[in-house]
């Protein structure tokens, strides 16, 4: 419940609380846990948290984590739009190229609206 | 607080004023651009009727002592000690962790990673600062720094060996980029020669460092709290 | 955005260098800062994708030359001003008010003319 902040509440309303990020709603997902997918090379001038080193390149979702609103729509007002996140492993080579480690990995919590089927 | 040493970290901070603990400074020195700003804003914010200056002291006074990675270490300890909790804990970190009163703001849903001889977890965000405040407290200044959020995945290795951490080729170091609002904490392997110490005697080996991943636990270390 | 802010794989900005001992609050500034955004935020006209939104907008000189809480405190007054909690103006013009209180306070006595 908004409103001014009382020292009495500091630990209800901040400490423990658990902002709805995650929702309730039911939305099917495009993937699942083993799908090989690829991050779009999509370059929003709002507020994204698909970052630029990942676009373009292929990984496996790792798991699914559920619903949770989608911070580009949020961010500017226009709505949570509801859709899955998922970890999504990207292997060390794909990202930075043959140098690069090769049992390595690097995984990014991603947002349905984030991928396409690799 | 602690000033014995007035290393400034992650390079030069330009707004990083160098009090010397509240009780000394003097009254009359010239404040700094960011302090009239802040002190601006709190006037008139107080005077709107906007924030009651004693929740922002309780608010301060909760996040520098009270909740802090003291929290994650115990979650730690009772891992090693009770397999069916850490079974629990790594299928489903928040329920477990709700029920120890250790979810909530920035840490609302939360995944534990273990790390094992063959796999080693590294946290980071790349994109911000996010960090699993309810079970680590508020993050150090490195963690929000340029140097680790850009290299922490193109250049994991570095950066673990830069803090003491050094790996072998065939173990895989997995960098998780906490890009959502899932809040990752690392459950470090223990170590060997604890057995039989307590939960609590495991707990204070455990630094914060070793829950996001740039340490591992050592029973050499005595837990340093800002580490 | 494609701001600064997103630096995973840049590279140039050095080692990791950690702070022994590292204080949870590095000023006073700071703790008021932190206390202040989360207090706003109580009050649910903003979202934390828009809070991190504002800071990101941060002009990219100023973003990486500045200390973290100064990105906050950025992104503070930018939503108080956008969400019409206070003007800009009256920001300025209490920031000017301290700033002359406090010099009064710090100016040494001016010379007493000879009796």
């Amino acid at each position: 419940m908004p409103g001014l902040l009382q020292a009495a509440d500091v630990w209800k309303r901040v400490v423990w609380n658990r902002r709805a990020a995650r929702l309730d709603d039911d939305v099917a997902p495009r993937f699942k846990p083993g799908d090989r997918v690829v991050a779009r090379n999509v370059h929003p001038v709002g507020h994204t948290r698909l970052p630029r080193y990942v676009r373009s390149r292929q990984g496996v979702v790792d798991r699914d984590h559920g619903v949770f609103v989608f911070p580009d729509t949020h961010a500017l007002g226009l709505g949570k739009k509801p859709q899955h996140v998922y970890s999504v492993r990207f292997a060390a080579r794909e990202l930075w190229g043959p140098a690069a480690p090769a049992n390595d990995a690097v995984y990014v919590d991603l947002w349905d609206d984030y991928l396409d089927q690799a | 607080m602690s000033h014995d040493d007035h290393a400034h970290g992650q390079g030069h901070d330009p707004a990083h004023d160098h009090e010397h603990g509240d009780e000394s400074h003097p009254h009359n020195r010239p404040l700094s651009e960011v302090e009239l700003r802040v002190k601006a804003l709190e006037s008139l914010l107080t005077e709107k009727g906007l924030v009651d200056p004693v929740a922002l002291d309780e608010l301060i006074d909760t996040y520098e002592r009270k909740v802090g990675p003291q929290n994650g270490a115990r979650v730690v300890a009772r891992a090693w000690l009770d397999p069916e909790f850490k079974r629990r804990l790594l299928s489903d970190a928040t329920g477990v962790l709700a029920d120890m009163g250790l979810i909530g703001r920035q840490g609302e849903d939360m995944v534990v990673l273990e790390n094992t001889p063959k796999v080693h977890n590294l946290v980071v965000c790349t994109l911000c600062s996010c960090y699993p405040w309810p079970v680590l407290g508020l993050p150090p200044v490195w963690y929000k720094s340029a140097p680790y959020r850009s290299r922490a995945v193109i250049d994991s290795r570095g950066v673990l060996r830069e803090f003491g951490v050094d790996l072998p080729d065939d173990v895989e170091v997995r960098v998780w980029d906490s890009t959502a609002e899932l809040r990752y904490l690392v459950l470090p392997e223990r170590p060997p020669e604890t057995e039989g110490l307590s939960e609590d005697e495991l707990a204070a080996l455990v630094t914060r460092d070793a829950m996001i991943g740039t340490a591992k636990v050592n029973t050499l270390a005595r837990r340093d709290r800002s580490r | 955005m494609n701001g600064v802010h997103d630096m995973g794989g840049m590279h140039g900005f050095g080692p990791v260098v950690p702070e022994r001992n590292e204080p949870v609050f590095h000023a006073e500034w700071e703790r008021r800062a932190f206390a202040l955004t989360l207090a706003i935020g109580a009050w649910g006209r903003w979202n934390l994708d828009m809070s991190r939104f504002a800071r990101e907008q941060m002009p990219p000189a100023d973003y990486l030359g500045s200390g973290y809480y100064e990105k906050w405190l950025f992104g503070l007054e930018k939503l108080l001003v956008e969400h019409g909690f206070v003007t800009r103006e009256e920001i300025e013009r209490r920031v000017a008010d301290l700033r002359a209180e406090r010099r009064a306070q710090t100016q040494p006595e001016p010379a007493r003319e000879a009796e």
